[in-house]
């Protein structure tokens, strides 16, 4: 386990384990180490399980439950495209299907240079100047499809 | 040379309009005093730019950089007052949206902030909860349970500890009025927390904030500092601490349904619990809890400052006080609107609306988020308030109101939506876990033209068990959109029958 546990991870590990008396709180952890790492490494289960004196099981179960914490690393910047109905209803399918020839991947995919992830999101309360897209944490407005492309190339 | 001041919105969506792009065009400049307020949710009109004048606040709508020589020499602005959207609202919980700065404890005082927990410290328990009895105020998460109910059993259920949780897991698409409670007015919540820890007795309290909110969940821990520092987070010498929990849900929507979300803050999967016990007998770590949505703590300050018949005294029977709707969609005028209960939803379209974006026309509105039904053209004069929806077999939910245009394809908006609860559904009960999956494949079978009307039956049969046996409204709500659908646009279904 050593061998790949990057310091940083340890130490958090130890300084997450719960107080005498408290409660364990996997998913608090959970957070931690992708916030830490951007992604949760499931060679990391073990050791997770360890800290908060919980089964490998319960970890795997609330690791794999939660849409949003990544079991692999994403590109280096991580687009997401609001498939909400406000979104749905001002055609982000069309801004979805533009994204998607330009990088030439799928939703959930990343493109093979590392640079880009193309994720899904199902409402990031934008609704009323849709179809919203976030890159990077940087939330777009009334995108459409034309703008994809100058979008991007501020990324690259 | 002189500054002048120039107040320019700083929520999600005015910067994502370009609001932010006109702060960093004008940051520098000598000439310009940059405030940062909240918005008026007039969000068909951002990113706008608002100066002082004798005529009050003078709008400069959709402003782009080059605009500002116009907006310093005073010209081609219009009164903020004159704008229809906003002058025909009756704002209370959203009264100092677009005014203040989001996180000035000064501004909120000064436009009647901390009133209400003045007069609430001031009061018994029981005298807080008669109040709010009194304001007849109901949830507006989207259950419409009557506040004072859930207090008055967490305040008379024993217990070491208690809490106090607010629900800003705004999962539903189509709303985002939580999301402009946090980003600005957040004192507004934390007020409405720490009144209800005082009626029920509790000893901390938690903001649940969704993982999609980055924003609004900074702006609640900045003011926590500062509402913190100036003296609010205690009580007779008790500490009240409040944690923003964010990133919380991590993506899921069903984290949004109280027990799911305290199964969530105990960091585990955010699996249902069966009711009975409610949360406001038993909770957080098995304690008496008030989970609440943002908006509904947000309305409480005002009710103590005010009196419970104030509220009592707006709205219609079972509705009392205003409802807070997020309009989206194909309409020309999206944006929040605040109003008492019982206008009709279409004159909400028609009055706020305004009609539809150029070139499309009604088609249908759903309303209440993915599991609202939908209603067509001929269904729109029914008045917003929770009765009203409940015998339409429709829900309010949490205000969210999104049109949709001709172009929709009204198959695929029952596939999309049924492919949602399938990939949102919690697992615990068989109806809403296996019943959404099997009605996603019936769907996606009548789009690859394979179904026959046994299909259809069957459909329509798995919805019947989805409403009656599902454990939570997830999987009860989620055959109404479906159904209402193949209800009001029957050839869209049947045109993709196997012949």
């Amino acid at each position: 386990m050593e061998t790949f546990l990057p310091n940083a991870l340890d130490d958090l590990l130890i300084r997450a384990r719960p107080a005498q008396g408290a409660p364990p709180n996997i998913l608090r952890v959970l957070h931690a180490v992708h916030d830490l790492c951007g992604y949760i490494d499931p060679r990391a289960i073990p050791a997770i399980a360890h800290s908060q004196g919980a089964t490998e099981a319960n970890v795997a179960g609330v690791l794999s439950y939660y849409p949003s914490l990544n079991t692999q690393p994403a590109g280096r910047h991580r687009i997401q495209v609001c498939l909400g109905e406000s979104c749905l209803a001002n055609r982000c399918v069309r801004v979805v299907e533009a994204i998607q020839s330009k990088l030439g991947i799928e939703l959930g995919q990343t493109t093979p240079d590392g640079q880009f992830t193309l994720e899904p999101v199902s409402c990031v309360g934008n609704c009323a100047v849709s179809p919203g897209v976030r890159i990077d944490g940087e939330l777009n407005g009334r995108v459409r499809p034309s703008d994809v492309a100058g979008l991007l190339d501020r990324y690259r | 040379m002189s500054r002048v001041r120039l107040y320019l919105s700083n929520d999600t969506s005015s910067c994502a309009a370009g609001a932010e792009r006109l702060a960093e065009a004008w940051r520098q400049r000598s000439d310009v005093e940059l405030v940062r307020t909240s918005s008026r949710g007039a969000f068909f009109l951002e990113p706008m730019v608002e100066r002082d004048s004798s005529d009050g606040r003078l709008a400069w709508c959709h402003a782009t950089a080059d605009d500002l020589p116009k907006i310093l020499a005073g010209d081609g602005g219009i009164p903020v007052s004159s704008i229809p959207f906003l002058s025909k609202q009756t704002r209370h919980a959203f009264a100092t949206f677009g005014v203040t700065e989001p996180l000035s404890l000064e501004a909120y005082r000064a436009y009647g902030g901390c009133a209400g927990f003045r007069k609430a410290r001031q009061m018994s328990p029981s005298a807080i909860i008669e109040e709010i009895k009194t304001s007849r105020l109901r949830g507006r998460g989207g259950a419409a349970f009557p506040v004072w109910k859930k207090w008055e059993v967490a305040a008379t259920t024993a217990a070491d500890r208690k809490y106090v949780v607010a629900n800003a897991d705004e999962g539903d698409a189509g709303t985002y009025c939580d999301r402009m409670v946090m980003e600005g007015d957040p004192f507004r919540l934390i007020e409405g927390l720490l009144i209800c820890a005082r009626a029920i007795g509790a000893e901390a309290g938690y903001i649940y904030c969704r993982q999609e909110y980055p924003v609004a969940a900074a702006c609640l821990r900045a003011a926590i500092r500062a509402a913190s520092e100036a003296g609010w987070l205690e009580s007779d010498g008790q500490p009240f601490p409040i944690e923003v929990v964010s990133g919380a849900g991590a993506g899921s929507y069903v984290c949004g349904e109280e027990t799911a979300l305290l199964e969530s803050l105990e960091g585990r999967r955010g699996v249902v619990r069966a009711r009975p016990p409610h949360p406001a007998q038993s909770g957080l770590y098995g304690r008496p809890t008030i989970v609440s949505n943002v908006l509904t703590f947000a309305t409480i300050p005002n009710i103590l400052a005010r009196g419970g018949a104030w509220h009592a005294s707006m709205g219609t029977e079972g509705s009392r006080g205003t409802a807070v709707l997020q309009l989206g969609g194909r309409v020309k005028q999206p944006g929040l609107i605040e109003v008492p209960f019982g206008l009709t939803l279409r004159q909400v379209l028609d009055q706020f609306g305004q009609g539809m974006a150029d070139g499309a026309r009604l088609k249908a509105v759903q309303v209440g988020g993915p599991l609202g039904s939908l209603f067509t053209d001929a269904q729109l004069d029914i008045p917003i308030c929770f009765d009203a929806f409940a015998k339409a077999d429709a829900i309010l939910g949490h205000g969210g109101i999104v049109v949709f245009d001709n172009e929709t394809d009204m198959l695929e908006l029952s596939r999309h939506l049924m492919a949602f609860v399938a990939d949102e559904s919690c697992g615990k009960c068989v109806p809403c876990r296996i019943g959404s999956l099997r009605a996603r494949e019936i769907l996606e079978t009548v789009q690859r033209g394979q179904a026959t009307e046994a299909d259809l039956s069957l459909l329509t049969e798995l919805g019947d068990t989805m409403k009656a046996a599902s454990l939570c409204g997830l999987g009860a709500r989620a055959p109404y959109p479906v159904l209402s659908a193949l209800e009001h646009f029957p050839v869209e279904f049947r045109n993709r029958m196997r012949s």
